[in-house]
């Protein structure tokens, strides 16, 4: 039956051409992504680190923890909290539909996170301030406290990073409940890798503050105690990651064996080598710890560990964005009978998206002699800029695409070839009538000159 | 744009529970987050203009109030979570278009942020004695910084209501503006009268540190004096200020606000800013009180109410927005996992926390617990562990099913 539809729920589009939006919110991802997992870790270690203080009455120890506490509040906190709230922005901004599908399945997930989030942020302060000025017993209970909701912080965040790359029962397409979407393996594999590698960022933020330590002998001791913690962490967060690969289905394995840079899996391999030769070092040398050692190490993570790990996960779950049913330039490309979400294709492929699209301008509506490149446009906002630059920057950029063919005739018949139909297995179906897709193929045809004509 | 377009916009997924139990949440933890701001920009106010100053008391109570400032930064963020998360569930089509038009703004607005508050820092690391003028400048920019966060906050909302304009402001001439750089929607009076409402909220947290300072032992009697005099300046002028703004958001609503100004809400905000006006008289005391800061909570959720009455005339009278009509997917689980974590686990670790903090801060030395404190913390480290049990015995059910 013909969708009958007037109009879809499609949003304005920020197209960001220097950087492309997509990078712009990967960029704030691995920033938080980098300070949640240090606070996360730190907390659990610091929790272990509180309970030997007291338990052993060992002030150095304990003034430890409060300066460990004290990095994390500037480092972790203000960086984490501030990031966390930025993915929303940036994901609202580059991703509205993907980041509304996931935040009104589990917007009840989300807000019991919170209540997490708030005790983990008030016991970080009460584990600062309170160092040395509650009895033992009552610093025990903070620390433990802070460290398990700190925890159960990254426990719901897994189950709905989970979801976004795939539901973890098929049956939650025809059922629903948050349950059904929420855990699966790769639920389970991710809490275990994401827990051990966690404990591998604090032992690295740790160290910076172990390289501030006077006290010789206290000073080896903290580094390697945390090169045990990051060696171990490093070790099983890799065996954990693994497993955690062979828990997603075969599509998603196949996309990251076909779509990733042939220099992904070896890069993730040495940086892992790396920290653990780091910490194998520490071990054997605790005296070689200082601090741009440290703080190299913690960059390295960063840019070689947490960054191609999070774009391997956005590319393994492609064409889609959330839930394996919205696409990643927005469109809902499959039913999910359990909500009464209908796939728009349909109604895309027998009306086209100008007529459809809320945010068109009347006069594109219908293509003519006069607006061709413009509707061209219009549509490579829509369909493709949330992963294309539509110019010669940006990431994918249309300008380094057919490689260099500017015909127009060729761009249209790979665009009704491979798009219309849906045959490229990381890129969205793009359902095109006849004239959007010679619209289309005209504009990206015309760059060059579309560019001087904008500019 | 028209409402079926406006529904059209709406999450296809639906809500878990009934939009009226989000709206409470919103309006409440909304009215909570901007406490926290109130109390924020406050602080830092004072931090700064008693760092410049050469009152000896306004120097003494610039440290306190630094180390309130960043306390109330990080409660402002953390508790902003939740509004946040809440309006883009059930206000979702106004929320994410007023972001996408002004998405470099809206991207702009976490790293003006994240300044702001590495600024304090700085400042607090650098010139806790007094300050360097570096440091103390360093404070002026956070101060200014997070006051530029505000009103990102305020141009988002205030875009939001005005649907009316989207296509002007994203085809302006018919051609698409895709770079969203632009602030489209501004109205100073109300930027003004939430940040003014700082100081009789401020005003009021002051008075309730003069209490609290009172029952430690070896208390300075004209210090004491001198913040319960600045409290209630700050109350009752600032509460005049407030008045003044909100007269003057009220003379420039726009036309889908008509009649909005003297309404039954518009009274009860009125009545709100005048109680703050009058708290200092009702309750005076010679050790302070910690009731005008509850009296000035309770006047911030009224206003709340009533901001959110402004945003229903709009949306529904204007353009016939209705919550209520929003697809239900009722998820029981999730549904009962918050209220029970809420109640339960955040219930008495928040309790434990601030009863500890709270007898701590006005013990000398160490504070040993008392039985009842201590049972508090037993209770929530219990509760967290029941928690992440039934999490891993859900889970594993789940699974296995």
């Amino acid at each position: 039956m013909e969708n009958t539809t007037e109009i879809l729920g499609l949003y304005p589009t920020w197209y960001q051409p220097a950087l492309g939006s997509g990078w712009v919110l990967g960029i704030i991802a691995v920033i938080h992504v980098l300070a949640s997992h240090t606070s996360v870790g730190a907390a659990l270690v610091s929790t272990w680190l509180a309970t030997v203080a007291v338990r052993r009455n060992r002030p150095e120890l304990l003034e430890y923890v409060r300066r460990y506490g004290v990095f994390l509040l500037v480092f972790s906190y203000v960086l984490g909290s501030i990031t966390g709230p930025g993915i929303w922005f940036s994901a609202t901004v580059a991703s509205p539909r993907g980041l509304s599908a996931l935040i009104h399945s589990y917007v009840w997930w989300w807000a019991t996170e919170w209540v997490f989030f708030f005790i983990e942020v008030v016991g970080i302060y009460l584990l600062v301030y309170l160092a040395g000025k509650v009895d033992g017993r009552s610093y025990l209970k903070i620390a433990w406290i802070f460290g398990l909701a700190s925890w159960a912080t990254m426990l719901i965040i897994v189950g709905i990073l989970s979801f976004m790359m795939w539901p973890g029962q098929e049956r939650w397409f025809t059922e629903g409940g948050t349950l059904d979407g929420f855990f699966g393996l790769y639920t389970f594999a991710q809490i275990l890798s994401r827990t051990c590698f966690m404990l591998m960022a604090a032992a690295l933020a740790g160290g910076l503050i172990a390289a501030y330590i006077r006290d010789g002998a206290f000073r080896l001791e903290m580094t390697r105690k945390l090169a045990w913690v990051g060696m171990l962490g490093a070790v099983l967060g890799a065996v954990f990651f693994q497993w955690g690969l062979t828990t997603l289905p075969e599509s998603a394995q196949l996309l990251m064996k076909t779509r990733l840079p042939g220099s992904f899996v070896p890069a993730m391999w040495a940086i892992l080598s790396a920290i653990v030769i780091y910490f194998a070092t520490l071990l054997l040398r605790p005296g070689a710890l200082n601090v741009p050692l440290a703080a190299a190490m913690m960059a390295a993570l960063l840019i070689f560990g947490i960054w191609p790990e999070e774009r391997a996960r956005e590319s393994m779950r492609k064409p889609y964005v959330a839930g394996q049913f919205v696409y990643s330039n927005q469109i809902i490309a499959r039913d999910v009978p359990a909500l009464g979400v209908k796939s728009e294709l349909p109604a895309l492929e027998s009306r086209g998206m100008l007529a459809l699209h809320p945010f068109i301008p009347e006069h594109l509506r219908r293509i003519g002699e006069g607006n061709a490149l413009e509707a061209g446009h219009a549509l490579a906002i829509v369909y493709c800029s949330n992963c294309h630059g539509l110019g010669t920057t940006g990431t994918r950029p249309f300008g380094e695409m057919f490689a260099g063919n500017r015909d127009a005739a060729d761009i249209e018949r790979f665009i009704k070839g491979a798009l219309v139909t849906g045959n490229m297995v990381n890129m969205p179906r793009i359902p095109l009538r006849d004239d959007e897709a010679h619209a289309l193929a005209q504009f990206i045809a015309s760059l060059p000159l579309w560019h001087s004509i904008t500019r | 744009m028209d409402i079926e377009t406006l529904y059209a916009l709406r999450s296809s997924s639906g809500l878990p529970s009934h939009p009226a139990i989000f709206l409470i949440l919103l309006v409440l933890t909304w009215a909570l987050h901007m406490i926290a701001v109130h109390v924020m920009l406050g602080s830092t106010a004072l931090a700064l203009t008693g760092a410049f100053s050469s009152n000896a008391h306004g120097r003494r109570l610039a440290g306190p109030m630094l180390d309130t400032a960043k306390v109330a930064v990080s409660i402002a963020i953390v508790i902003g979570v939740a509004p946040l998360l809440f309006v883009q569930v059930i206000y979702d089509p106004f929320w994410y278009v007023s972001n996408v038009l002004s998405a470099r703004w809206a991207i702009a607005f976490i790293v003006v942020l994240l300044v702001a508050y590495w600024a304090m820092y700085h400042h607090y690391f650098v010139g806790k004695d007094g300050g360097s003028a570096t440091s103390r400048w360093s404070l002026a920019l956070s101060l200014a910084l997070l006051l530029a966060a505000g009103f990102i906050m305020h141009a988002l909302a205030s875009q939001a209501l005005r649907p009316e304009l989207w296509m002007a402001w994203y085809a302006p001439e018919g051609h698409l503006e895709t770079a969203g750089s632009g602030i489209h929607e501004f109205n100073l009076g109300r930027f003004l009268f939430f940040i003014v409402l700082a100081a009789p909220v401020t005003g009021a947290w002051l008075l309730g540190c003069r209490r609290y300072l009172a029952c430690r032992e070896q208390s300075d009697a004209p210090y004491l004096e001198w913040i319960a005099s600045l409290g209630n300046k700050l109350m009752t002028g600032g509460g005049f200020a407030a008045l003044i703004c909100y007269a003057a958001w009220m003379a420039t609503l726009p036309d889908s606000a008509a009649g909005f100004p003297v309404s039954l809400w518009s009274i009860v905000a009125n009545a709100s800013i005048l109680l703050l006006i009058v708290t200092p008289a009702l309750f005076r005391s010679a050790s302070g009180s910690y009731a005008p800061f509850a009296t000035a909570t309770g006047a911030v959720l009224l206003i709340a109410i009533a901001r959110e009455a402004l945003r229903h005339r709009i949306l529904f009278g204007t353009h016939g927005y209705e919550l209520s009509t929003y697809a239900i997917n009722l998820d029981w689980y999730s549904n009962a996992l918050f209220c029970l974590t809420f109640a339960g686990v955040g219930g008495f670790a928040i309790a434990y926390s601030v009863a500890i903090s709270w007898e701590a801060g006005k013990t000398p030395g160490i504070y040993t617990a008392s039985p009842r404190v201590d049972r508090l913390g037993g209770f929530a480290l219990a509760a967290l562990l029941v928690w992440i049990a039934q999490y891993f015995f859900v889970g594993f059910l789940v699974m296995a099913r």
